[in-house]
Formats: C-alpha cells, sequence, structure tokens
C-alpha cells in the first residue's frame, strides 16, 4: 500500500471530509425525488413482470416477463436495498427508507447484511482474516491463505457462488469455515440459522411456490420465469460486487498494519481496496453506483447517485497523494477479477510463472 | 380493498411475505401516488381545501382526510407530517374545528401560528396552496369537555385558542346551558384569532362570557391578573382549561391554586414543553423499576433515569415517537399502573391509568404500559 506519514493521513482526511461536507450540506429534495423515482420504476418493473409471466407460454412475453423481474430485483437489491441499508436515505425520515428497518427482496436477511456488510466489511475492507467478504471464505484470492490441492477446484466453486449468490450471502453470517475448525459451534448459531429460514423460507415461498401456485395452469411457467429471474439478479450482482474488491490492483491489508489505525488511514485502506468500473447511466444504475466503489467505500452513506459527481474530487485527491485510482472498463476489470480467482487457484510457483501481474507479496 | 391488508390477519400476513414489510399495502404507493396522492397507504393524506388568513402571522388550513380517518374529539390534536427539502417532518397541531363539520362535509381545520424562524410553520404559510397533499396521523390528546355539563372557564393565550374554539363550538351547537368564561389574552386587537367565530359564539350562545383582552396594546396592557378571574362568578365550582404560552400558563394555574380550585379540575394542553431550565434535578435512588408492557407481554428492569422510550427501544420495541424531548406528544402511550416522573416538570403522576409521554417519563418503581 501506498505509505503516507500520518500528517499526509491527516490532511487526506480533510480533504475527503471536505468533499463529504460538501454533499451533505446540498443534501435535499433532488436527492429524494431520484430515489422515489428509482423506487417507483422498481415497482413499475416488479409488477408489470408479474403481471405479464402467467402469459410467458408466448417467448417473447416470456422473455419480457423475465427480464422485467429481473431487473426489478436488481434495482431493489442494488440501487434501493443496499444503498437504503447504508443510511444514504436516513435524512429523509422516511420510515420506507430507513435503514434500520429496511428489508430486501433477496434471501439474506436485513438484519444480518446490516451486520456482517455493514459494519465487517466496511470497517475491516480487504484486511484478511478480519474482512470475511473477502474471497466470502471460499475462494482464496491472495497469498495471504497458504494454498491447498483443493483450490484447484476454486473455479467451479466461484460458477456455484455466482449462480446462487443469494444464498451464498443469506448464509455468509453462518461463519461455515468457522464452524468446520471448531472455533465455534453451531449452537451459537441457532438465533441467526431461524432468521435465516424466516427470511429465506419467504423468500423461496415467494417466487417459488405463490405465484406458480396462484396461476396454476401455467406454474412451469412462471416457476421457470421466476428462477430464471432470480439468476440473472445472482451473476449480475455478484459480478458487480467482486469488480469492487478483487481486481488485479486492489489491494489487501493485515490486522497489524489497521490495528488502532486513524480515520485518514481508514481512508486511505479504502481508496486502494476498492476499484470502479465505467459504464453507462444504465450500468451505474443497475450496478447501485458500486461501479464507483472507491467513492462508496469512503463515503458509504451518501446517496449512492451522487458518486459520478463526486469522482473527479476523489480522483484528484488520488493523485494529489500519488495513490492509484483504480478504474477502467468493465471488461477489463472483471477480466483481472476471473484471472485472479484462475490465478489463486494454483500454487504460487505456476501463478507467478503464468500470471507474473499477479504477484502482489502476501500483505 | 388496499385498506384489508391492514385489517385482515391473514392477508396482512401474505402481504408481509410477499412484499418484505410490515405494512405491505403501502407497497404500492409509489405508483398509487402518480394516480392520486389520497390513495396512499402509508400514512393518511388529506387534501388542503383551503387556506384562510385570521390574523397577520396566522392562518387557518381546511383540510380533508382521506376516508379512512377515524374522526376527533374537540379538543384534540393531530401530528401533521410534510416534505420540506426532502425531508420529512412532523408537527403537532390542535383541530380548530368541530367534530359535527367533519361528520357533515368530511373536512377538518388546523390554524397555524407562524413561529419565527419556524420550518414548517413558516413553509406552511408560504408555500403550501391548496390542491396539494399531506399526512394526518389520527386524533389523539385527552383535553376534552366536560363530560356533564358544568360551569367551565377558559384562560387562553394567543394560538392557544385554536382547540377552545373546537370546546366552545361543539358545546354550544349542544346547546348546553353551563355558564363557560373564556378570557383571551392576545397581544393587540389585531392578534385576535378567528374573531368573527367569537363574535358569533358570544352574540348566539348567552351560556358564553367571553373578555378578550390586550397584552401589549400601547396604554391598555392587561396582563391576567386575580383581578380577572375575581370577576368570574362561582370559579372554584368551576372546570378549568388552560391553553396558552408557558408563562400565562404557569400564572394561571399559581392563581387558580390561590383560590383553592382543585389541580383534578384544571386542564391543560401545552404546545411546548416547559423550558429546559424548569427541567429538575432527579433524586436517582427513587427511579427506575420494573417495567412491563403490557400488549407486547415484555418485560424489563430499568435503573436511573432512562426514559420509557429508551426502555421501550432497549427492550426491542418502536413506539411511535417524533422530538424525544417532550415537545410533540408523538410517543404518548398509556399508562395502566404505576408512578412515572416527568424529567421535564419533575411532576410524579398518579399511580392510576393515564395518558403519559414516554420520552420524557422515568419510572419511580414498578409501572406497567400499554405497549
Ligand atoms: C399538543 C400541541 C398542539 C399544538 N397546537 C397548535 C395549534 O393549534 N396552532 C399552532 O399554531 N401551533 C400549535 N402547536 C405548536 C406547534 O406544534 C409549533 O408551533 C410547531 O411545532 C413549530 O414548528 P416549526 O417547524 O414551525 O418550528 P421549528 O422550526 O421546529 O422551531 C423554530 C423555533 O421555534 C421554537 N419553537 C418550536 N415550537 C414552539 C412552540 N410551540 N412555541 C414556541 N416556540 C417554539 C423552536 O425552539 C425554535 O427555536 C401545538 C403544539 C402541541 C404540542
Ligand atoms: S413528545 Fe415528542 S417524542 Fe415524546
Amino acid at each position: 500500500m501506498q505509505r503516507l506519514t500520518e500528517s499526509q493521513l491527516n490532511e487526506l482526511q480533510q480533504d475527503l471530509d471536505q468533499i463529504r461536507d460538501q454533499v451533505i450540506a446540498d443534501l435535499g429534495e433532488r436527492d429524494a425525488n431520484y430515489i422515489r423515482r428509482v423506487v417507483r420504476l422498481h415497482r413499475s418493473l416488479e409488477v408489470g413482470g408479474r403481471v405479464m409471466m402467467p402469459f410467458g407460454f408466448i417467448p417473447p412475453v416470456f422473455l419480457t416477463a423475465t427480464t422485467a423481474l429481473g431487473l426489478s430485483k436488481i434495482i431493489e437489491n442494488m440501487e434501493i436495498g443496499h444503498n437504503v441499508m447504508h443510511g444514504q436515505y436516513d435524512w429523509m425520515n422516511d420510515p420506507s427508507l430507513n435503514s434500520q428497518t429496511y428489508e430486501w427482496d433477496t434471501a439474506c436477511g436485513g438484519d444480518s447484511w446490516r451486520r456482517t456488510h455493514n459494519y465487517e466489511h466496511h470497517t475491516y475492507t480487504n484486511i484478511i482474516g478480519k474482512d470475511r467478504d473477502y474471497g466470502y471464505a471460499l475462494l482464496r484470492l491472495s497469498e495471504d491463505d497458504k494454498w491447498r490441492p483443493a483450490h484447484l477446484l476454486q473455479f467451479a466453486n466461484y460458477v456455484l457462488l455466482t449462480t446462487f449468490f443469494q444464498w451464498g450471502v443469506g448464509l455468509h453470517e453462518l461463519e461455515f469455515e468457522r464452524l468446520r475448525k471448531g472455533d465455534i459451534t453451531l449452537k451459537e448459531k441457532i438465533p441467526f440459522l431461524k432468521e435465516f429460514f424466516r427470511k429465506g423460507g419467504r423468500q423461496a415461498f415467494k417466487d417459488y411456490i405463490f405465484f406458480p401456485a396462484v396461476t396454476l395452469p401455467v406454474a412451469p411457467i412462471v416457476l421457470a420465469g421466476n428462477v430464471s429471474a432470480n439468476l440473472m439478479r445472482n451473476l449480475w450482482s455478484s459480478t458487480v460486487i467482486f469488480c469492487g474488491h478483487f481486481t488485479q490492483d486492489a489491494e489487501t491489508f493485515t490486522e497489524e498494519e489497521s490495528d488502532g489505525e486513524s480515520k485518514g488511514h481508514w481512508y486511505l485502506r479504502q481508496l486502494t481496496g476498492s476499484s470502479n468500473f465505467t459504464g453507462s447511466r444504465w450500468v451505474h444504475l443497475l450496478s447501485g453506483h458500486l461501479s464507483y466503489q472507491i467513492e462508496h467505500h469512503v463515503f458509504p452513506d451518501l446517496p449512492a447517485h451522487r458518486y459520478p459527481e463526486i469522482s473527479g474530487q476523489v480522483e484528484a485527491v488520488c493523485k494529489k497523494y500519488g495513490i492509484h485510482y483504480n478504474t477502467g472498463r468493465f471488461a477489463k476489470q472483471y477480466g483481472t477479477v476471473l484471472k485472479r480467482i484462475a490465478g489463486y487457484s494454483l500454487p504460487d510457483r505456476l501463478r507467478t510463472r503464468l500470471w507474473p501481474e499477479f504477484s502482489q507479496p502476501a500483505a | 380493498m388496499l385498506a384489508q391488508f391492514q385489517t385482515s390477519n391473514a392477508l396482512h400476513w401474505l402481504g408481509r411475505q410477499l412484499f418484505n414489510r410490515t405494512d405491505p399495502a403501502a407497497f404500492f404507493d409509489p405508483l398509487l401516488e402518480r394516480i392520486d396522492p389520497m390513495l396512499a397507504q402509508q400514512t393518511i393524506r388529506a387534501r388542503v381545501v383551503s387556506i384562510t388568513t385570521e390574523t397577520a402571522d396566522t392562518r387557518t388550513f381546511v383540510l380533508k382526510p382521506a376516508s379512512r380517518w377515524q374522526g376527533f374529539r374537540a379538543g384534540q390534536h393531530i401530528a401533521l407530517t410534510l416534505d420540506i427539502n426532502g425531508v420529512r417532518r412532523t408537527r403537532t397541531f390542535s383541530l380548530s374545528s368541530t367534530p359535527s363539520q367533519w361528520q357533515e362535509n368530511g373536512t377538518i381545520a388546523l390554524t397555524i401560528k407562524r413561529i419565527k424562524d419556524g420550518l414548517v410553520t413558516g413553509w406552511m404559510h408560504d408555500c403550501l396552496t391548496p390542491g396539494e397533499t399531506l399526512s394526518v396521523s389520527e386524533a389523539f390528546g385527552d383535553f376534552g369537555i366536560p363530560e356533564a355539563a358544568e360551569p367551565s372557564l377558559y384562560i387562553v393565550g394567543g394560538s392557544g385558542i385554536t382547540p377552545v374554539l373546537s370546546h366552545l363550538e361543539t358545546m354550544a351547537a349542544a346547546g348546553s346551558h353551563a355558564p363557560v368564561t373564556l378570557l383571551y389574552y392576545v397581544r393587540t386587537r389585531n392578534d385576535v384569532i378567528a374573531s368573527k367565530r367569537l363574535a358569533v359564539l358570544a352574540e348566539q350562545w348567552p351560556a358564553l362570557t367571553l373578555s378578550i383582552f390586550t397584552t401589549n396594546e400601547p396604554g391598555k396592557a392587561q396582563r391576567l391578573s386575580d383581578q380577572h378571574l375575581h370577576q368570574v362568578p362561582g370559579i372554584s365550582a368551576r372546570r378549568c382549561y388552560l391553553c396558552g404560552p408557558e408563562g400565562l400558563m404557569d400564572l394561571a394555574s399559581d392563581l387558580l391554586d390561590r383560590r383553592d380550585v382543585p389541580e383534578s379540575r384544571i386542564h391543560c394542553t401545552r404546545f411546548s414543553a416547559p423550558p429546559m431550565k424548569d427541567a429538575v434535578e432527579l433524586d436517582a435512588d427513587s427511579l427506575g423499576g420494573q417495567v412491563q408492557f403490557a400488549k407486547s407481554g415484555k418485560q424489563t428492569d430499568s435503573r436511573g433515569d432512562a426514559s420509557l422510550l429508551d426502555i421501550a427501544e432497549a427492550s426491542g420495541l418502536s413506539p411511535k415517537h417524533g422530538c424525544r424531548m417532550g415537545i410533540c406528544h408523538q410517543c404518548s402511550c398509556t399508562k395502566t399502573s404505576g408512578t412515572v416522573i416527568n424529567r421535564l416538570t419533575g411532576k410524579t403522576s398518579g399511580n392510576g391509568e393515564e395518558t403519559i409521554q414516554l420520552c420524557v417519563s422515568v419510572p419511580a418503581g414498578a409501572v406497567a404500559i400499554d405497549l
């Protein structure tokens, strides 16, 4: 990681705080209108998708209905749910957009997400051993994890994870790897499991039982459409998230270097541990503006549609301190993610020979 | 149809499953609002029918709430909610119209004084126009007219006249014969709110004695004094109602006390919390106790000067609230037994059933709350 002195870190903090303060001072009707417009779009897509689905025996209708429902789930999860739960719209005082009570359209319960994502991942971003989002305790993505032959299969694991992403995220808090090692017992996880079955069950009931059942003669079509819509959301959201922290230049950190760190150091870690990708307005909307992962990680509670507006300023701050502002086309960034997954499935010696660019020393 | 989501348990359960929210009917609001804001289910909407000027700084807003609004008793207030620059704001206002008007044509009225630098009152005066909608809560508060007709005395200052208008017109329409005296204190002649309605009442309702005093009229400054009370016949047998600025209410309570009017016959509605300087040092030893939340079946122990709102939240409940400082009354709730101390006034409650504000009430011993 870029080394900065304490006084530089302080100055970095001031520069970034200033950007944040500017936005906070300007929050108002424009932001409220934006998120309400997105919510309206979500409702139209979901209602439209569900109403059309039973007519899916006509192939173009099936395609339209599935796409509408898939998009509705993507928008609800990414631009609404994720961002609302970060508290980006708490200042509006609208109980429907409240970070602590919002419940989203995915298997992972809102409370579990607030604990694992908002707290653990955003506080300990990319600290190996503390940020369990780094590789989801399933993938080896840096040399800090010792290579084992089982890692040879990790590309298949990745395909499974991305396909069933909502269930993976839903079960994240189970801490399966620690259960296996015996660090924790299943008994301690019973409250979590209850929560998981309640929320996961609700999602499965809705998409795989209720809506097919009420449209009985065409149940298989509705079921197929709903499964496809969920799959579409799983693939897209996991891809966006992977592009946020696992690209080639996204850095990892150790517990020691981050222990008792200052706010400036935390900022530095967020800047160097995250990566953006470029795209059209729609790509940004569908990614919940996590295409501006760097901005999101330094300012997780600013309304996400503001990230494009401040990205120039954040990039300028990075430049000032010689920090690499990690961005690129979507295909390029995703390409490096796939390479990282494939590369680290191999023993280190083989990897460094094949892909020398992935030779970040153990953090 | 949508409202059934709330009323039928099975439908409500299904709605929660399908829409991931405890108020499933509100899921469609973003679409319904486009058609007509009054269709929204998250809150009860009310349309502004008309706005009339009462005085230089006071206006009356006539509203028509959605049909599922459940009505009110004279003297009650509502929480009004509206969005200003993207931020949802809630403030409490008394209903200045009568329940019978609402029964006849479905309209209610709020008479609102513009507070200096007041965000919501200022916005309502400057920006709100007829045809727009805002949200209203169900009515609450227990500043009601006497159940049996009995002699009464109203001591009112400024915009405190609002709930009293509703009282007087309701009693007048019922043809009540018990004597009613209204002592109304305003700054100048021009600050009399609803002067026409008051004049009509005084003229058509023989039971009413109306006296208006101007406190800031040059050469004619008349502040509330014992002299004014002296002129009220049979004062000690009257039920007394106070509504107005803190200073006036304190003075009135004092004067009534000296005339041996028992506290149980004095009713106040406060538009603002007593100033913080009055907040009292509470004796920590006598505070705290077992708190029982009857409806939810939860029970917990409290210590020190934690308010019942904090205690309820710590037990995983989420009672309705607003300001958390004793101003808005949104946290008002029934205490079924036990005593609480009001953090702002230092007053200890009785130990029976009564309405308390959770956010400023500290348990003193075991209490049971209807939550
Ligand atoms: C039960 C109840 C009934 C009420 N009924 C009426 C009514 O019928 N008509 C009416 O006009 N008002 C009524 N009020 C008062 C009304 O709620 C306030 O005027 C309103 O909340 C002010 O909001 P604002 O956003 O304009 O002021 P804010 O922006 O919240 O406050 C601006 C400034 O005014 C001060 N302030 C706020 N409220 C008051 C107050 N009540 N008195 C003095 N200063 C205050 C604040 O401390 C601040 O300095 C009632 C209040 C209560 C609790
Ligand atoms: S009076 Fe406002 S929350 Fe209690």
